[in-house]
């Protein structure tokens, strides 16, 4: 039985793994012949590299399907200092990563229902939802996901994520960790450094007992540096958009960090952004722009509207509008320094308790003047997103001091990330064309 | 009885200290030491919204779908509510006050310092030492804002004399039942504790505890209130109208704030110890188990008949509980209701006809 079942993992993981990349390989080369499918006249086709993304998630996706009957598997919020459970062979889940999976599919809708209908509110985090919708019903567009045997949880995105790992760890009745991150009003003190450091080292002996083996401290440092790596690239990769014209835009970053979300601390994730590196740095030397005829630059403020990505890329894009940067994709890579697999549990402490959602509005205003200025944009597009309170509040004076400090237009833009429900066209499409009416072409 | 309209007002109470050459803190929601501040001679007033400001002020700087209580605090700030106030103190209870802080700090800058709290989420002793630092961190911010360095022993006292005012508010809880006021008068008793100082309380509670005796309310179908803070009072006016009593409570700002005594010696580490040794609260991280455990003990206790959950909209830390809770509750025959509501607006006939409805099932 179990050599079989390891043949059907293999076969799935590797061998349909290989013909799905070997299948996007071949459309993709049809595409570029025939210059079929690709519709846009106002945005240049993708990277080559994402087919090579969709074919690193896609097996994620199958080794997962198999991963309970291999090993332990965790499930993990984005923010958490998840390195110790990689170099102790957990199958790493990400909910959030899932739901963003279910918003671009456009299921979202249809499974965080199921929540609302066992008695969750639509006033929650549409993740939230969609992951305990998920979960309650078996419903995913990925066929299955891997039950967890240890819950993650770091609160240094948000409090919310405890509020929906606790409700996993009743439903799933299984450990849960906290790495509690003390949020950054003004600065960190060392009592809260101190703190983190000592919750990671409290929950390696747990993770050690259900992994049923011991840290290597070589591995954990090999996979700390694996992580550093691929955040710098993925930093240098966000950096390379203040070139005029930017060579990818905040919307293909957003498909794209799907890797550094998942698999961070892999050989795989590492070379991936190698790659896609150089493929933007051909693009820039060629003069190619992710918006063809580029005349005005933006940032965008807070996460995507998964369900409308496409949709709001060709709506600009048609203005000859790039957003070049984002804060979001932002958070996954402005961290990378502060690794150190010399000293892992200490740099995991001060790594963890700095991302922006951890810190201050006025931080975040900060941060978001020296990108203006850095990446050269002609204004920004605040996504007020009705079930992320804590990456919203604040925009409204981040906005007003946009304005008056720098003198460029900000919008205000009310959606959700992954709920179409609290999400109007109509409106949006209004809003935006006299925003795009005030940039002044 | 007449007691509740012989106590002090928030005002009066601000005022007499003050004059005795103390300085206040407005405080948010909802957990910090109360002693610390105490031993710098600042009386702690807590604000939970409050309601009947006009929401309006702080809708130019929140977005509407953060709760009501945090759009009121931000309006009552601004339209100059808190203006005898000379900190302002914020716990970090949730993502939404968090924003708030940081707002306040970061761009509202009001004249009164602004003392932001991290509140921890678990109950270990990393936890506990976490907590205990972080007060000691306070303690230094308010050394060089007053220049005061009040001892341990000074401390001591404070905690003491809360510990005192706590352990009366716990058995004022138990003997509801025997005391002479209706559920409005109760509540409005025992929220006092949001603004007198521990001793005044004390003081208070223990006259009305000597008056204590076999029950004396009127009977009523018997119910437990959970949720964050009970605004509009009103609520308990109609509860009593539809022929409700609230037996017991798992609100953030009275039950599960019946703080144990901390056991350490050091000042810091006990007051962190009894803080997150309180009954369970979303806002501290506890599991929904021992928050389901709390509630079945309650009622056990109490022989509440049914829960209600009043819960504010948009508030995160309470919703997120609310289906495995009613679940488990139902599991162990507990009936249960969700009433949600904005603490700025009236009750609708909806709620409560809902509400007369519950009661009729569980009467
Ligand atoms: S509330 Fe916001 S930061 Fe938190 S999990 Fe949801 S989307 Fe992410
Ligand atoms: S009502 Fe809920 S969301 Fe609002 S401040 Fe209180 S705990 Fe936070």
């Amino acid at each position: 039985m179990k050599t079989i079942k390891k043949m059907r993992y293999n076969w799935e993981a590797s061998v349909l793994g290989l013909m799905f990349q070997l299948n996007q390989k071949q459309k993709a080369k049809r595409r570029v012949k025939s210059g079929r499918n690709w519709k846009s006249e106002y945005l240049t086709p993708p990277l080559d590299i994402a087919n090579k993304s969709k074919m690193l998630v896609a097996r994620h996706i199958l080794r997962g399907r198999h991963a309970n009957e291999r090993g332990k598997v965790a499930w993990v919020t984005s923010g958490a200092p998840a390195e110790f459970l990689k170099a102790l062979g957990f199958y790493i889940l990400y909910p959030e990563n899932h739901a963003a999976i279910c918003g671009t599919a456009r299921v979202a809708e249809e499974i965080s229902s199921e929540a609302e209908n066992a008695g969750y509110s639509r006033d929650l985090c549409s993740y939230a939802r969609t992951d305990i919708g998920s979960v309650l019903s078996g419903k995913t567009p990925i066929k299955t996901i891997p039950k967890p045997d240890i819950l993650l949880v770091c609160t240094n995105i948000c409090q919310t994520v405890l509020h929906w790992y606790r409700v996993l760890a009743h439903h799933f009745d299984v450990p849960l960790i906290l790495i509690d991150a003390p949020f950054i009003y003004t600065e960190a003190s060392d009592h809260s450094i101190e703190f983190i450091k000592r919750q990671i080292e409290e929950a390696i002996p747990l993770a050690e007992k259900i992994a049923g083996k011991s840290l290597d401290p070589q591995k954990f440092a090999e996979v700390i540096n694996l992580s550093r790596d691929a955040s710098m690239l993925w930093m240098q990769i966000l950096d390379r958009c203040q070139h005029r014209p930017a060579p990818i835009s905040a919307f293909d970053q957003f498909i794209q960090m799907a890797p550094i979300v998942e698999m961070r601390g892999e050989v795989e994730t590492v070379d991936f952004y190698a790659e896609m590196l150089h493929e933007i740095d051909q693009r820039i030397a060629q003069g190619v722009g992710a918006v063809k005829n580029e005349k005005k630059r933006l940032l965008w403020d807070n996460l995507p509207i998964w369900y409308r990505l496409r949709y709001l890329a060709e709506f600009l894009g048609q203005h000859g509008i790039v957003i070049a940067t984002s804060t979001y994709t932002n958070a996954w890579g402005e961290l990378a320094d502060l690794y150190d697999p010399e000293k892992p549990l200490e740099s995991a402490a001060r790594t963890y308790i700095y991302p922006m959602l951890n810190r201050g509005a006025g931080d975040k205003l900060a941060k978001m003047k020296r990108m203006i200025e850095d990446f050269h944009l002609d204004g920004v597009i605040l996504h007020s997103d009705r079930s992320c309170k804590p990456y919203s509040i604040g925009q409204m004076d981040q906005r007003d001091r946009i304005i008056k400090d720098l003198e460029i237009p900000a919008l205000l833009l009310e959606a959700d990330h992954n709920d179409p429900r609290s999400y109007s066209e109509e409106q949006t499409t209004n809003r935006l064309e006299s925003f795009v009416e005030g940039l002044g072409f | 009885m007449e007691l509740t309209s012989a106590i002090p007002g928030r005002l009066e109470t601000i005022n007499t200290f003050k004059d005795d050459g103390g300085s206040v803190a407005a405080v948010f929601p909802i957990h910090y030491p109360r002693a610390l501040l105490r031993a710098f001679d600042i009386l702690p007033v807590e604000v939970w919204g409050p309601p009947g400001v006009d929401p309006s002020q702080g809708a130019s700087q929140l977005q509407p779908y953060i709760c009501s209580l945090v759009h009121n605090m931000l309006a009552f700030l601004k339209t100059g509510g808190l203006k005898i106030t000379d900190y302002l103190i914020v716990p970090h209870t949730c993502d939404s006050l968090q924003g708030f802080g940081s707002i306040l700090i970061d761009f509202v800058s009001p004249r009164q310092p602004v003392i932001p709290i991290y509140i921890p989420r678990g109950r270990r002793d990393s936890d506990v030492d976490f907590f205990a630092a972080e007060f000691a961190a306070i303690y230094t911010r308010l050394q060089e804002i007053t220049s005061r360095s009040p001892s341990d022993e000074e401390i001591m006292g404070c905690i003491l004399r809360e510990e005192q005012a706590d352990m009366l508010l716990a058995k004022l809880h138990k003997q509801r039942d025997g005391l002479p006021f209706s559920d409005l008068q109760y509540y409005r008793f025992i929220r006092t504790r949001e603004y007198l100082p521990a001793e005044n309380f004390s003081q208070l509670a223990q006259e009305t505890l000597s008056q204590a005796g076999e029950s004396q309310r009127n009977s009523g179908i018997p119910i437990i209130l959970s949720g964050i803070v009970p605004e509009p009072m009103s609520l308990f006016e109609t509860i009593t109208d539809l022929g409700g009593m609230v037996v017991a409570d798992d609100l953030a700002g009275c039950g599960r704030r019946l703080y144990p005594t901390g056991k350490s010696e050091e000042p810091f580490q006990r007051m962190a110890e009894s803080i997150i040794h309180a009954p369970p609260d979303p806002t501290r991280g506890n599991s929904l188990q021992e928050r389901l455990d709390h509630l079945l003990n309650l009622q056990n206790i109490s022989g509440a008949k049914g829960v209600v959950f009043y819960n504010i909209k948009f508030c995160e830390p309470e919703l997120f509980d609310l289906p495995i809770l009613r679940k488990g509750l139902r599991e162990a025959g507990v009936p249960s209701i969700p009433i949600e509501v904005d603490v700025n607006d009236p009750f609708s006939q909806q709620t409560i006809t809902r509400l007369e409805a519950f009661l009729e099932t569980i009467e």
